[in-house]
């Protein structure tokens, strides 16, 4: 999958930016230990004895809520890397994830409780998603406009719209809340682990990540947009459609958050509040870096990253450290990967101090 | 009918001091890109720049206040002031060494920066205060207000020279206004500003002149970290007196937009944030009428799509008309 020395970089990385992260912890705390074992440990279940003998497993709900944020994950970080094949920094995922869940969610509560809602509210969200994601990718093939910020700008957009649109229109007057009406029984998934929420989408991410590699490998429009992405000047010569290229990269990460935006309305939450947390599509980007731009890493680092996340949630609650912490231990990993000469930098300072202190002994 | 006139006048008056008021910190941080643009080096930080700035100027003219109660009460908000720029630039300055030392990619690398000082600025306020949103519990100071004395009575100038309170305007907006000249003037009549663009232009040309590239990127880099902590101190010893939870609500973007914007020149970027800090105006306006808030809120963000679209369409415009010119000059004689 990962050629092993990039993977130990990333791993070296990661520890790097753990230990760090401990330090600022033990600075803002009273209990750095237990919140650090709090953070390593929270996502994991408990699996006990009774006096009976019988086998007992605690906490399963932390070890659903680290499988359902992978899914979340790996769908948001394929909708950063497909664009990132193209050449193109999009931070879009946040607002087509919102336009996803809220296609999702209107076509479930506009069919009600017949057995097409659910693929059709699948395919509204992916369809929303992708002409979300589109937008960015025509004002920068039409326009040159600069796609970090017209996509930044689009998230804010999209949010507004999904507030407007469950605020006022999808209200549920009864609820006491603003929110959408619970979704209708056939267009929702089934837990697939009880008492979690971890559903069929955790297999449907896999299964995205495969069709993303076929298409990025064995098609012709893979071919283009790794070319359009690579030199636009030479795909263009060569006969290559880099702007619909482009364009394509963009709808179908597009598409992929959408489905994250499905995952969040139909299987996690079944009913949309207005206030659902923008944000989520930005860890999009981590993801996609921990995995270096390599599609197939991309599920083993949501993995990675979500167990720190839910970790964080854990020690949050078990002790005095916020879970911004994880935030801080974010940007850290993002810094250290991305750092190409760290590693070497960091190597040639331990090789130099132990030659000294072997010239010192000798 | 003067009367009229008047009333008209003191409405537009005190939305241009409005619009100068929410654009100061947009402006400083649009400077600031500006530079590191000109110089090669995008900064995409310029958002936790300002974080950090708000944060330590505000934390800093608080505890400045316990730890010298004998004091001048001026003092406090000058050292905070003091203390936002120095962390801000410093911020600044740890992108240029993962950047241009640790090779590491200067947008990822930004993005990166804006998220640990978002995770840094909430823990330590939620060490230092106890509160994870606001620093409302602690007493920090504001940047002192210049009000021009005696123009009280005058109708439209009043409003607009010191605001709508008649209590002046922030010290930083000013500084925002004489930042301005100065990057427009440096950047054009200073051997530092030639050699800046230089090394953005052309990397290698200037290496071959004999210009120190990398340093000049670094002088960048730190130049708009300077500039951007004006901003974000601004954020939090005047705009509000206090530091909230992400405070610089995506301005530091919005300053990135302002320098595409405005065609990488000083005076157009600095339209840009201007018509930014306008959106921002006119988004509250509409806000006291029915207009839904949701719709509001887009405004600003369309506003940025719409111009940017605007001003490629007439640089290619123009663009056309030079070549065809060119022709035409080509084919007449």
């Amino acid at each position: 999958m990962m050629p092993s020395r990039e993977g130990a970089r990333i791993a070296l990385a990661v520890a790097a930016a753990l230990a760090l992260g401990f330090a600022v912890m033990a600075c803002v705390s009273d209990q750095p230990w237990a919140a650090f074992r709090a953070l390593l440990t929270g996502p994991l279940p408990s699996i006990d004895h009774t006096a009976d003998g019988r086998v007992v497993v605690h906490r399963l709900v932390r070890f659903g809520a680290w499988l359902q944020d992978a899914t979340t994950l790996t769908l948001v970080g394929l909708a950063i890397a497909i664009p990132f094949r193209a050449r193109q920094f999009s931070l879009g995922a946040d607002g087509q994830l919102f336009m996803g869940a809220l296609a999702a969610a209107a076509v479930s509560l506009a069919l009600g409780d017949v057995p097409a809602a659910l693929p059709l509210a699948f395919l509204a969200a992916a369809a929303a998603a992708a002409t979300w994601g589109l937008l960015p990718g025509l004002l920068k093939t039409r326009f040159e406009a600069n796609e970090i910020v017209t996509t930044l700008m689009l998230n804010v957009v999209a949010v507004q719209i999904y507030r407007l649109v469950v605020g006022r229109v999808l209200n549920d007057p009864t609820a006491g809340f603003i929110t959408t009406p619970p979704l209708p029984d056939a267009a929702t998934l089934a837990p697939l682990i009880a008492r979690t929420t971890v559903t069929a989408m955790v297999l449907v991410a896999p299964v995205a990540v495969a069709a993303a590699l076929f298409l990025l490998r064995r098609t012709t429009l893979g071919y283009e947009i790794d070319l359009a992405g690579a030199n636009p000047w030479f795909a263009a010569r060569a006969g290559v459609p880099v702007a619909r290229a482009t364009m394509v990269a963009f709808a179908l990460g597009g598409a992929f958050a959408g489905l994250a935006g499905f995952h969040v309305s139909n299987a996690l939450l079944k009913r949309l509040p207005v206030d659902l947390t923008p944000g989520i599509g930005l860890e999009g980007i981590v993801v996609a870096l921990l995995a270096r731009g390599r599609v197939g890493a991309l599920p083993l680092a949501a993995l990675g990253y979500a167990y720190l996340r839910v970790g964080a949630q854990a020690m949050e609650r078990a002790t005095d450290v916020p879970r911004e912490v994880v935030l801080v231990i974010q940007a850290l990993i993002i810094l250290f990967v991305v750092s190409d000469r760290l590693a070497p930098l960091a190597l040639g300072l331990l090789r130099r101090v132990r030659a000294s202190m072997g010239r010192r002994t000798a | 009918m003067s009367l009229d006139l008047v009333a008209a006048g003191t409405v537009a008056a005190m939305m241009a001091a409005a619009t100068l008021r929410a654009a100061a910190p947009i402006i400083f941080a649009s400077l600031g890109g500006l530079i590191s643009e000109l110089a090669g080096c995008i900064n995409v930080a310029l958002e936790g720049v300002m974080l950090v700035a708000a944060f330590a100027g505000v934390i800093t003219s608080a505890y400045s206040a316990l730890w010298f109660p004998d004091a001048p009460l001026w003092l406090h908000p000058w050292l905070g002031c003091a203390a936002g720029l120095l962390a801000g630039t410093a911020l600044a300055g740890l992108l240029a060494v993962f950047h241009l030392e640790l090779g590491a990619d200067l947008i990822v690398a930004g993005i990166g920066l804006n998220i640990l000082a978002q995770g840094l600025t909430v823990l330590l306020m939620a060490h230092l205060t106890g509160d994870k949103g606001s620093t409302a519990s602690l007493t920090s100071f504001a940047l002192p207000s210049l009000r021009w004395a005696g123009l009280g009575d005058v109708p439209v100038l009043g409003v607009l020279l010191n605001g709508d309170g008649d209590a002046g305007h922030n010290v930083l907006v000013y500084g925002a206004m004489a930042a301005t000249g100065w990057v427009a003037w440096a950047l054009r009549h200073t051997v530092l500003g030639l050699r800046l663009r230089a090394a953005g232009e052309n990397a290698e040309a200037a290496l071959a002149a004999g210009l120190p590239v990398k340093r000049l990127r670094y002088a960048g880099l730190l130049l708009s970290g300077l500039l951007a902590s004006g901003g974000g101190v601004f954020l939090g010893m005047g705009y509000l007196t206090l530091f909230q939870a992400d405070m610089a609500a995506g301005r530091g973007y919005l300053a990135l937009a302002a320098v595409f914007l405005g065609g990488r020149r000083p005076l157009g970027t600095v339209a840009a944030a201007l018509v930014f800090g306008g959106a921002t105006v006119m988004a509250a306006r509409l806000g006291l009428l029915a207009v839904p808030s949701e719709v509001v809120f887009m405004i600003p963000p369309l506003v940025t799509i719409a111009a940017l679209v605007l001003v490629k369409q007439h640089q290619r415009l123009a663009a056309r008309r030079r070549a065809a010119a060119g022709r035409a000059a080509l084919i007449s004689p």
